[in-house]
This record gives structure tokens, sequence and C-alpha cells, in this order.
């Protein structure tokens, strides 16, 4: 047997390298190793660094199947299921949209059906590494918008996993409808089993895997994950949802955490072999073809993201700068597109697929961080009725903290010195707190006896006012600190100019 | 959390830690990543931009952390 290791090693090497330069630039590493892969590769003039990509067709399969496990084994479960209805509402606009976008484009492109669904999935899911690191680089962290953008990329996460659940039978080559339904049948059983494996079985999986030596634990990790996304492949559910299942499940066990840490490297490793095969085996020729099409989707893209970021700044109280940068962050496609660009190839669709991808995955890979950056300038220009009639926004100035209650704050200020209750019961008290929907006042949450935050339960007041030198406010329905105010009512008879 | 501590969960990242300094033009929050960075941002100049962000090491975080607490000693 031959081994190609020269090649591998230069591809790798060099993938690093511009990974390394793009990120002084502010690009993300994903489109930096498709670019190696591409530009090395036997379809592009120049130097051919690997001449024969499908040498390394088990490697990069390593590279997808951890990606997806790595992603299921931190999936934070409890966190999503926990999270409140208006995020839900806001993801579901985010995938609705995009989904919806990708999948119109892709009936109107006239590829076919099969390819329309793909290419609904490679423009709906974002890369969540992408739009993670822009936020950490952008020090968004602390902003107000960040945890639903972080909400929504956990939620697409989740969608994903059904999502590969439909579209696996729907990539083999079923011959009839029942067929068809049959095949969605057994995928969707599938993953019904591993769904209880993960429930019930996790103790089991733990103590197979759960060795106390990291050096074993890697091993059996990396025995187990793959050979479950091999038997999903056997099954026909794809490898690529036995991966993510088998990492729910992991997810679940004592060795989590050391699974994380253990596979994070070896993730980051074999997924940038996969971005740079999937470089190889593109033809830069076929650019040309697809050029109008991946300059089509960007724009469909940004318009559906633009609109779902409105929609989720309508939903938590955000002005126009929160709109737009939930909007332009999540607007990153990399891994996920280009995984489903492969299981369509694999599956022998349409090759334009391959290309269209890479152009749309390069485009916005250099696009989204630029904007994401400058989203204030958007901001400025985004009209205040797209987000509350008859309010004012201070429209590209970030904002910390938010509330949606701020509407309801009547009073702030009060002559009352004592808890009232309390001096019935005679009782003592720490600090005290002002009701800003009614005036009352209440002791706080480190008194005995909470009258506060008592009032606000059986009222439904939302906003309470320290009654300290710091004068901070608390939002008991949106559970956060009140700071600056997102915005003001316009006066009455104010012209709406 | 105790008083005036606020803790939000940031999926796929970490914890962050709103630290109210009891006036309205300053305050800190410190970001802890899973993978143990934190991320220290500072807020001195009352807008919501921060004013510093500085990343630490699970090792630097400890250092800064026993200077602020006064558990660290010369010897």
């Amino acid at each position: 047997m031959h081994v190609d290791l020269v090649g591998l090693g230069a591809v790798v090497l060099l993938a690093g390298l511009i990974a390394r330069l793009g990120r002084r630039v502010g690009l993300p590493s994903i489109p930096c190793y498709m670019v190696v892969g591409i530009l090395f590769g036997p379809g592009t003039p120049g130097p051919v660094l690997v001449e024969h990509p499908e040498d390394l067709a088990v490697l990069a399969a390593l590279g997808l199947v951890l990606l997806l496990f790595h992603l299921g084994v931190e999936f934070p479960v409890e966190q999503v299921l926990g999270s409140g209805r208006r995020l839900f509402i806001a993801a579901a606009a985010y995938i609705g949209l995009n989904i919806t976008a990708g999948l119109l484009l892709g009936l109107a492109l006239g590829w076919g059906t099969s390819e329309a669904l793909v290419i609904a999935g490679a423009l709906g899911i974002s890369s969540s590494a992408i739009a993670t690191k822009l936020l950490i680089e952008l020090h968004r962290l602390t902003n107000a918008e960040t945890p639903v953008v972080l909400g929504i990329i956990v939620i697409e996460d989740l969608f994903l996993a059904f999502y590969l659940a439909l579209l696996a039978p729907v990539l083999s080559e079923s011959e009839s409808p029942l067929e068809l339904a049959r095949d969605i049948a057994i995928s969707f059983g599938f993953l019904i089993v591993l769904f209880i494996v993960a429930r019930y079985g996790a103790r089991a999986v733990g103590w197979l895997v759960g060795s106390r030596e990291d050096e074993l634990l890697a091993v059996l990790v990396i025995g187990l994950v793959v050979l479950v996304a091999g038997l999903s492949e056997e099954v026909g559910v794809s490898d690529a949802i036995g991966a993510l299942l088998i990492g729910l499940v992991v997810s679940r066990t004592a060795v989590r955490e050391r699974v994380e840490r253990i596979v994070m490297p070896l993730r980051d490793v074999f997924a940038a072999v996969f971005f740079v095969v999937f470089g190889l085996s593109i033809d830069i020729g076929d650019f040309g073809r697809v050029a109008l099409p991946a300059l089509i989707a960007v724009f469909i893209t940004l318009v559906a993201n633009l609109a779902a970021g409105v929609i989720a700044a309508r939903l938590f109280g955000f002005n126009q700068r929160g709109a737009t940068n939930i909007g332009l962050t999540i607007l990153g496609r990399g891994e996920f597109s280009l995984i489903l660009a492969t299981l369509a190839i694999a599956a022998g669709l349409d090759r334009r697929i391959g290309p269209f991808v890479a152009l749309y995955v390069l485009i916005l890979a250099v696009v989204s961080p630029l904007l994401a950056a400058n989203s204030q300038h958007l901001a400025r220009r985004m009209p205040d009725w797209l987000l509350r009639r008859g309010w004012h926004y201070v429209r590209d100035e970030t904002i910390s903290t938010s509330c949606t209650h701020l509407d309801q704050m009547r009073i702030t200020e009060t002559g009352v010195d004592v808890c009232a209750e309390c001096v019935e019961l005679g009782d003592e008290w720490v600090e005290l707190r002002l009701c800003t929907s009614c005036g009352a006042v209440g002791c706080c949450d480190d008194s005995p006896n909470r009258h506060a935050t008592a009032h606000a339960r059986q009222t439904g007041h939302p906003i309470i006012e320290a009654l300290t030198a710091g004068r901070w406010r608390y939002c008991y329905h949106d559970e956060v600190l009140v700071r600056a105010p997102i915005g003001r009512e316009r006066p009455a008879g104010a012209s709406p100019a | 959390m105790g008083k005036g501590v606020h803790v939000q969960e940031l999926p796929g990242i970490g914890k962050r830690y709103d630290i109210d300094l009891g006036r309205p033009d300053q305050r800190i929050s410190v970001v802890v990543r899973s993978g143990g960075i934190r991320d220290l941002y500072v807020f001195a100049s009352g807008s919501a931009d921060p004013t510093a962000v500085i990343e630490l090491t699970e090792e630097q975080a400890r250092k800064v952390g026993a200077v602020l607490a006064q558990t660290f000693f010369e010897s």
C-alpha cells in the first residue's frame, strides 16, 4: 500500500499556515482550509500536492464524524429545554426563514428536488464555530443579544439532528414512495433507539468507555464513535447523524468533560483534513457556472438573516443594533454546509452542489465578519417602526442588558423609608425595594420576609428599584438587571418623523 | 448568587457573571468559558461598550483573583 504522506503533510501544514494568516485579518479558519484544498488539488492549474483526494477519504470521514460527535457531546440539552418560549419562537423564525429561502432557491435552480433539499440545509444552517468565534473576537460576550444569538445556534444544532434524519432516506436511492416511507421510518426508528440509549443507557455507555486513563478513554471513545457512525451508515441513516447522537449519549455520562477535552484536538486536526479534502475535490473551473446562483444565495441569506434578527429583536425588546447584531453574527456558514454538500456528492446528486456550496461558504466567510463588525452603520439606517411603533430608539447604541417592560415603569421616587409589612410584623429588614409599577415599598431578598419579591409574585408587576445609593433596577419577568433604557417613548403629540 | 452578582448562561461558551459595583458608570463582567479561559470585561465609561477586555488563562485568572482577594503574600 502506498501512502502519500508528503502530500498530506504539505496540504495540512499549508492549511494551518494560511488559517494563521487569515486569523490576522479576521477570517475564520474553515474557508482557509478549503482554499488550500482548492488551490493545491488536481482540479486547479498550478502545483498539485495531492493527486488522488480519494486516498484521504477515510481521514476526511473521521473529521466529519468527530465534528458531529463533538457537537453532540457539548450540546447543552438542559439549557435548550429550559430556554423560554421566546427563544424558541426566535429560533423557529430564523430556521424557518432561512430554510424556506434556501428551499425556494434550490427549487428555482432546477437541479432536482433532492438537490433543493440539500441546498435548503446548506443555506439554512449556520456555522456555530464561526459565530462563537466572532462573538469572542468582537468583544460582544456581555451584550444583551448574545445569549439570544447563542440560543438560536444551539436550537439550530438540535434542528440539524432532525434535518439529517429526514435527509438521509431522501439521499438513498429509494425507488418508490413506499420504499422512501420505509427508509424514513427506519431512520427515525434508529433515532428513537439512540435517544432511548441517551436517556436510560448512558450509565452503561459510561461504564464501557470510562477508563481512568486518558489514553484508554480516547481509544475507547473513538472506537465507539466510529463504530456507531459506521453502523448508522449501514442502516441508511448517514454516519453524520449516528456520530451526533452517540455524542448526545456520551454527553450524559460522567466522562463528558474529559471526553470533550480529549476529543477537541483530534476533532480540530481531522476536521481540517475534512475541509482540505473537500477543497481538493473542487474543480476551480466550475466556479464560473455557479457564480451567479452563489451570489443570489448570499443575498437571500443576508435578507433572511436580517429579517430573523428583526423578529428576535422585537421579541426581546432590543434596539436596531441588537437586531443587526443577531442577523449578521449568525450569517457565517461553514462546517454544516460543507458536510451537507459532501453527503450530497456521496449520494450521487448533481455535482454542481460542490462548487456552489464552496463558493457560497467562501463569500460569506469574508463578508460576515466584516458586516458583523460594522453592524452599527446598518443599525443607524433601520427605521424604528420595524421594532416597535411609537418608540424612539437610540439605534446604534450597544445595550448591555435589556428588559421589555420599561413601558410599565411609572414611579421611580418615593418618600417611604420603611417596609410597612415588616413594621406590622415587628420584623427587621436589610434593604428596601420600590415597585416601579405601583409604588409599593418592600424589603429585599436578603431580608427574612422578602416582601418585595412576594409583592412582585402576587401582582405580576415587573420592575423593582433598589432604594440604595446604587439605585439599580431588576425585572422579574426578564430576570435581568435593567440599565440604560433601550429607547424612550415619544412625547404625546410629537410628529412621527 | 449574592447581592449584585448576576449569572447568565451562555450556551456553547460558558457562564457570564455581571458584577454590580453600585455605581452607574462602573461595572465588571467576567465570562468563564467552558475551556477555562476567562474574559474580563471592564466598563468604566457608562457606555455599553466595554472600556477594556482582557483574556486570562485559568492560571492568570487565579493570580489576579488571589491578589484581589488578598490571599497573595509577598515572600
